[in-house]
């Protein structure tokens, strides 16, 4: 993302992303919830320090996260139907949450399960790179990543049929359809000092994000790095969204559908994506967690559920009018 | 069962006025001077403390119940906690209501119990009954939570009476039979719908399990038991575990058995209702 390659209509979009996320953070902070539905109003200082702000930021990063790394590993394996989970990372972050509530160490409390979460997705990591570490083929990337979702998704409905009772089970759902429900300031602590790395390390690949386009082997022989941009991809990613899973749950959807709504406006290099992705994950997610505290008075609507019902139509229209161009 | 005080002031001032009031409680008891301080009040966000509360409470203390409280098919004192206002479980609509004391599940979402300590709410975590000495238990750890303890003891005093009374009339030795809840799942043995069957004189046949656990149709036309024990669950909604019964194999399993039946929500969390249970099923066994 060198300064040189910024066009105005990027400077523009970035802008408006910037103020449209101003708008939400503002929205998000005035939004409450009382037993009565949604109420307006910033509050009191403690019900605005300890749950408005933790509440929007950790939306914010954690949405923003999502785009960025779904951008990147859209850019990196070449394949439009990738996300941040595709390596496995997610769901083994959520494994090693569901491994906490399983063996009841979540009593103890928020700080072990987000722990749990983010061993679990450096255990993915570590994984992945033991079977495809030492070349740079990425389709056995992809094909590992699978192998390692499934296993996780496997260990993790095998925790759920040995759950402790009902109640443990149905925690364990609702973790993976991710939540920002009364979260605090200790998993804006929690997130901060992993997904904010983790987002630089993806950040720096961008130049050799862009020389990747053109393929592995010319990338190469044009002298890039190759593999030092393909790990520096996934290791940022898994440090990032194993920190958003470790907080919130698997928030679904915003990685995968934000890089798509962005490309057509701001070109098909790679490193011009990532930032108006962070912003448009972030956008996304803060929208969502809007409408869910609009609600009428009942239990919240989970996060990843609404990312999805807000997504899913943006994403068919732009399928749609993808269409109508080719056949034009 | 752990309680702690939370960090922040928000409501410190309201804590440290019901501290000093207990103090000065406390020190008119010494003086043996009766004194009548303010009974602590009362959120609960757990459908099982919110039996508890209701069983041990003042009604003045009860300030906010969990909203499945006032669900006739998931609470046994449904029609009680229709009395009072709802919550859904948000830190912020609970902290709103400004209880003394706030009883959580300790399966509640970790994150919720952590964020009400950091607004300085005192929370009370309940363990699950998984027996009736658990539910003695958790009753008395709520009357002492909210100044209630004398009439906890009474409670379980009065339970553990009725607990004699319904050992007298149930069969002795105790008869097979087998628990049916919805979707084909039954008990296990470290359960307090277990405890119940047994007090009501049955033995869950089947139960090589420790918590829960399903059961196959194979599993359940091989253990022929004497009684077939049926927990009944929002009967009349339509749901795949409610069809459990309608598969071709179980046609006439309720004809050749003798069908006992319960209501799940007597089972699900231990009050003194719960002993309505165990006294159905010596009934119906006596009518039958």
């Amino acid at each position: 993302m060198s300064p040189s390659s910024t066009t105005p209509r990027q400077v523009l979009l970035t802008s408006l992303l910037a103020l449209c996320i101003a708008a939400l953070a503002a929205l998000s902070l005035w939004i409450g919830r009382d037993g009565g539905g949604p109420g307006f109003g910033f509050g009191g200082i403690e019900i605005f320090r300890e749950i408005r702000v933790p509440r929007t930021v950790v939306g914010l990063l954690v949405g923003g996260t999502l785009g960025l790394c779904g951008a990147a590993l859209q850019g990196l394996l070449r394949n439009p139907l990738a996300e941040p989970g595709i390596l496995g990372v997610s769901s083994g972050a959520a494994f090693g949450a569901v491994v906490v509530y399983y063996f009841g160490f979540a009593a103890s409390g928020s700080l072990l399960l987000g722990t749990g979460a983010v061993l679990g997705s450096l255990a993915a990591l570590g994984l992945l790179y033991a079977l495809a570490g030492r070349g740079v083929d990425l389709v056995r990337l992809i094909l590992a990543g699978v192998g390692i979702n499934a296993l996780a998704a496997a260990l993790t409905s095998l925790a759920l049929n040995f759950a402790p009772s009902p109640y443990a089970a149905l925690e364990i759902l609702i973790w993976m359809f991710g939540t920002l429900e009364n979260r605090s300031l200790s998993q804006v602590w929690l997130l901060l000092p992993l997904a904010v790395p983790g987002c630089l390390l993806v950040i720096a690949a961008a130049r050799g994000l862009d020389a990747l386009t053109l393929g592995e082997d010319t990338a190469g022989s044009l002298g890039f790095p190759v593999r030092r941009t393909l790990w520096l991809v996934i290791a940022g990613a898994a440090l990032a969204v194993g920190a958003t899973v470790a907080v919130c749950g698997v928030v679904a959807f915003v990685g995968l559908v934000v890089p798509h709504l962005l490309r057509p406006l701001v070109g098909y290099r790679p490193s011009r994506l990532l930032l108006p992705c962070f912003l448009g994950g972030a956008a996304l997610t803060l929208a969502a967690d809007i409408a869910i505290r609009l609600m009428p008075p009942g239990p919240e609507l989970k996060l990843g559920v609404v990312t999805a019902l807000i997504g899913a139509p943006f994403f068919l229209h732009m399928v749609l009018s993808s269409r109508q161009r080719s056949s034009e | 069962m752990k309680s702690s005080r939370g960090r922040s002031p928000l409501r410190a001032s309201v804590t440290r006025a019901y501290l000093s009031l207990s103090l000065v409680a406390g020190l008119s008891l010494l003086a043996g001077l009766p004194a009548r301080a303010q009974l602590p009040t009362v959120a609960s966000i757990n459908l099982c403390a919110d039996q508890l509360v209701l069983s041990v409470a003042d009604p003045a203390q009860i300030l906010s119940l969990s909203w499945l409280a006032s669900d006739p098919e998931e609470s046994m004192l449904a029609e009680a906690a229709a009395r009072y206002p709802r919550n859904y479980g948000s830190a912020e609509e609970v902290i709103q209501v400004g209880a003394d004391v706030v009883l959580a599940g300790t399966l509640t979402s970790p994150f919720t119990r952590e964020l009400l300590r950091r607004l300085g709410a005192t929370v009370v975590e309940i363990e699950p009954e998984t027996s009736l000495d658990d539910t003695y238990r958790n009753l008395l750890a709520v009357g002492a939570a909210i100044d209630r303890g004398a009439e906890a003891e009474r409670i379980v005093a009065g339970m553990r009476d009725r607990v004699d009374a319904i050992r007298a009339l149930a069969p002795n030795p105790a008869r097979n039979a087998v628990v049916v809840r919805p979707g084909g799942f039954t008990i296990g043995r470290e359960t307090l719908a277990n405890d119940l069957l047994e007090l009501a004189g049955l033995r869950n046949d089947v139960a090589e399990l420790d918590r829960w656990g399903s059961l196959s149709v194979e599993a359940l036309l091989r253990a022929d038991p004497g009684f077939v024990v049926i927990t009944r669950y929002r009967m009349n909604e339509a749901s795949l575990a409610n069809a459990f019964f309608a598969h071709p194999a179980l046609r006439n399993f309720g004809a050749e058995h003798k069908m006992l039946a319960i209501e799940a929500r007597q089972v699900a969390c231990g009050a003194p209702a719960s002993l309505d249970a165990a006294a159905a099923l010596v009934e119906q066994m006596a009518a039958l």
